[in-house]
């Protein structure tokens, strides 16, 4: 089986969700199939800037094949596209014209896959929202599968992408709110759907002394790992936390892991350690008595699947569908809506180690039955296997015409996206790897 | 909270999201959405605020209050009329009125008095929506200084329970020196030898009486004998009847006295200093030791053990 991978960027420094996403399903297919990746020079999700580099390259032993990026974003068109096609009244064409500015705006990599699209089995296509996978999808025809990575923002609510979920030949989901909102936008309960989510390279036996030695921390404390932005919500955290800090009786300390985009609180019980190698990031896992998310739009939190690998309890922002549905489904986390709950809940982790120890052995139970990487491999076979059988199906709708195109009749995103269904799936639970994606 | 063990396949997610839920709202009352709060403030406001203070149906009656009456009045107002011929024949004959009085103080007047009613009418919006923040802003306030009251008194209650706590800690640390020295004057005194000397393998006579004769230094610590209680009574009788019952099958077999000891102490639970002679010699129940430990000084000082010390016996003996 032949398999081409197509993803905005790649690379073993790019630690983005979708391309760390995408590079994992790459390398762990080629050990069932021969995979190709098709992306961009760009290597910066902000402007899309070709860097300099081979055009053809191994990474990891999988053949890498990049393409010119025709232009970098113009941020301000960009704002200026999407403030018109999220919150007024629009048309396809505007719609169009914001994908395009979106980017990376990639011809060369279009053209290749239309020009290419015999030569593989499956083009596994991820992220729904951008150039490569809109026109991508379109041009491999019927061999398209898509990873979505979708989350609750305005972008669902575009019109264009509608035909997308609906024309592919498959979807791998990374959850099951995912799969409730795509198909309640797009209406594709046709199209084969499988919630699937990644694997983590997660040590069996990592070291939390190690960690502690190295760092110099000896006291409990919770953890938050990922990129320090308000985006994730991490001004919210640290609001929660200094509240908490202010509780004579708490003795946990923070510790936060990544690149800050924001300044960190000075307080002595905040330790900022900045980017980690894997080890040390395991290690610190680890070593934490509790992992905290506070990011309100997730579409799979990895990091909540390691923390659980780990065997470590969840503290997640309950706001957040997806986080709130992977603590219940998952019976390993908690979920906070409000500074009250934020502090009652890591108060009765901090006092109840056996709570916590008892749901992070949930976790690794949930994480060792739903994303160990055999489960996850097998799941993307069945859905291969499935599709060879099944006879294939239309390719996308074709865009309609020239004059309805430009007609401005089109909801903004944000109307659309507020209508979608909300909430936590905590029932049913994701289906188990063997029966997934059979017919 | 305690620590506790959680069985895994016990905890239920959504049950402890209940439960602490439910904690919350038991300690800050209702939660409020920004919503129900604006709504609480039109509605409820005299759940909140001081009735004398500020009328409850305030923002109805802003609502219900009609607007002001005004009139319009411009500088020609009063030459005007329906028909152009009157109004053109008024206007001629301005000049001529004019010789009479002076209308234009009056039509300034007027026109002024007309733009002050404009001017009130749209003062009566902003005074509409100062109020209505000012009021949605006191009935924040109110609950949130009801929640603060809370929290300072559970907090009040902590610091209570923090000082009571300190207070005992403290109590335990002064009398700790003390009872370290009744110890080293309960450890065997240089008399001693002689009398475990005397307590020969085989020879129980010794041993009774050294069990014995502090039973009756026990009775007699008090200035009077014959008042002794009731309890002292039965405590005696209590030790008759062992010593009717024979002497332990350890001393019979002629085992040193320590041994015979282990079979009359009280039991694992019993501190180390409870296996030695003096210890038995005074008899001390086996708890009474781990009370003075946890600070209970009152009863170790009322014993006569902690009172005069055993060696004390031993001299008087």
């Amino acid at each position: 089986m032949k398999l081409a991978v197509v993803v905005q960027r790649y690379g073993q420094a790019i630690s983005g969700g979708a391309e760390l996403h995408a590079r994992y399903i790459a390398e762990h297919l080629a050990r069932h199939a021969e995979v190709d990746v098709l992306t961009t020079y760009a290597s910066d999700y902000v402007t899309w800037r070709n860097e300099p580099g081979p055009a053809r390259e191994r990474i990891n032993d999988i053949p890498v094949q990049r393409f010119h990026v025709q232009h970098e974003r113009d941020l301000l068109a960009f704002s200026r596209q999407s403030a018109q096609v999220f919150q007024k009244p629009h048309s396809l064409v505007d719609e169009l014209r914001w994908l395009d500015a979106e980017g990376p705006t990639s011809p060369a990599l279009v053209n290749h896959i239309a020009a290419h699209a015999g030569l593989y089995d499956f083009w596994l296509f991820f992220s729904y929202r951008y150039y490569q996978s809109y026109h991508g999808a379109r041009a491999a025809a019927g061999r398209a599968v898509l990873v979505p990575t979708a989350e609750r923002d305005p972008a669902i609510g575009l019109a264009l992408f509608q035909p997308l979920f609906r024309g592919v030949r498959a979807l791998m989901y990374n959850s099951p709110e995912e799969r409730v909102m795509i198909q309640a936008v797009s209406g594709n309960h046709d199209v084969p759907g499988v919630v699937v989510g990644i694997g983590s390279e997660v040590p069996r036996n990592p070291e939390p002394l190690r960690f502690r030695h190295k760092y110099d921390i000896h006291e409990r404390f919770a953890i938050y790992v990922g990129r320090i932005d308000e985006n994730k919500g991490c001004k919210e955290l640290f609001e929660f936390f200094e509240g908490y800090l202010r509780d004579v009786y708490g003795r946990l300390s923070l510790v936060l892991v990544g690149q800050s985009l924001l300044p960190t609180p000075q307080h002595p019980r905040i330790r900022h350690l900045g980017f980690l190698s894997d080890t040390d990031k395991f290690d610190a896992m680890a070593a934490a008595d509790l992992l905290i998310i506070p990011s309100y739009f997730e579409s799979l939190s990895m990091v909540a699947l390691e923390a659980w690998a780990l065997g470590r309890p969840v503290l997640a922002n309950g706001k957040c569908d997806v986080l709130k549905g992977q603590c219940l489904r998952s019976n390993a986390g908690l979920s906070y809506e409000s500074y009250e709950e934020f502090l009652a809940l890591i108060r009765s982790l901090e006092k109840n180690p056996g709570l916590g120890r008892a749901l992070g052995e949930n976790g690794r139970r949930f994480f060792r039955e739903h994303y160990e990487w055999p489960v996850i491999e097998q799941k993307y076979l069945d859905v291969f296997e499935r599709l060879k059988r099944e006879p294939a199906r239309s390719a996308v709708e074709p865009l309609p015409p020239w004059l309805a195109r430009r007609r401005r009749n089109l909801p903004p995103g944000e109307e659309v996206m507020a209508r979608l269904p909300r909430g936590a799936a905590a029932t049913p639970t994701e289906e188990p790897a063997a029966t997934g994606a059979r017919p | 909270m305690a620590d506790f063990n959680v069985r895994s396949d016990s905890v239920n997610v959504e049950q402890i999201m209940e439960q602490i839920r439910a904690r919350i709202r038991e300690k800050r009352g209702v939660d409020y959405t920004e919503q129900q709060i604006r709504e609480l403030a039109a509605v409820k406001l005299e759940k909140f605020l001081d009735p004398r203070g500020v009328r409850s149906d305030l923002l109805n009656e802003f609502r219900r209050g009609d607007p002001d009456p005004n009139y319009a009045f411009e500088d020609d107002t009063i030459f005007r009329s329906t028909r152009g011929v009157v109004q053109f024949m008024r206007r001629m004959l301005a000049p001529v009125l004019k010789l009479f009085f002076n209308p234009n103080p009056l039509i300034h007047v007027l026109h002024m008095q007309s733009q002050i009613n404009d001017l009130n009418a749209g003062r009566h919006q902003l005074y509409y929506e100062l109020i209505h923040n000012l009021v949605v802003e006191t009935t924040r306030l109110g609950i949130e200084v009801k929640n603060l009251r809370m929290r300072v008194e559970s907090l009040d209650a902590r610091v209570d329970f923090s000082e009571r706590r300190a207070r005992a800690l403290e109590g335990a640390v002064m009398y700790r020196p003390q009872i370290e020295e009744e110890r080293e004057v309960l450890r065997p005194s240089p008399i001693a030898p002689p009398e475990r000397m005397a307590r020969a393998p085989g020879s129980a006579g010794p041993a009774t009486e050294i069990r014995s004769a502090p039973a009756v230094a026990t009775a007699s610590p008090g200035p009077g004998q014959g008042a002794e209680s009731s309890g002292q009574r039965s405590k005696r009788r209590r030790r008759r009847r062992g010593r009717r019952g024979g002497l332990p099958a350890a001393a019979i077999m002629g085992l040193p006295a320590g041994s015979t000891q282990a079979t009359t102490s009280p039991g694992p639970s019993a501190p180390p200093g409870a296996s030695e002679p003096a210890t038995e010699t005074v008899a001390a129940p086996p708890s009474s030791d781990s009370e003075i430990e946890t600070g209970a000084s009152g009863h170790g000082s009322s014993t006569p053990s902690a009172a005069s010390g055993p060696g004390g016996f031993d001299d008087e003996q």
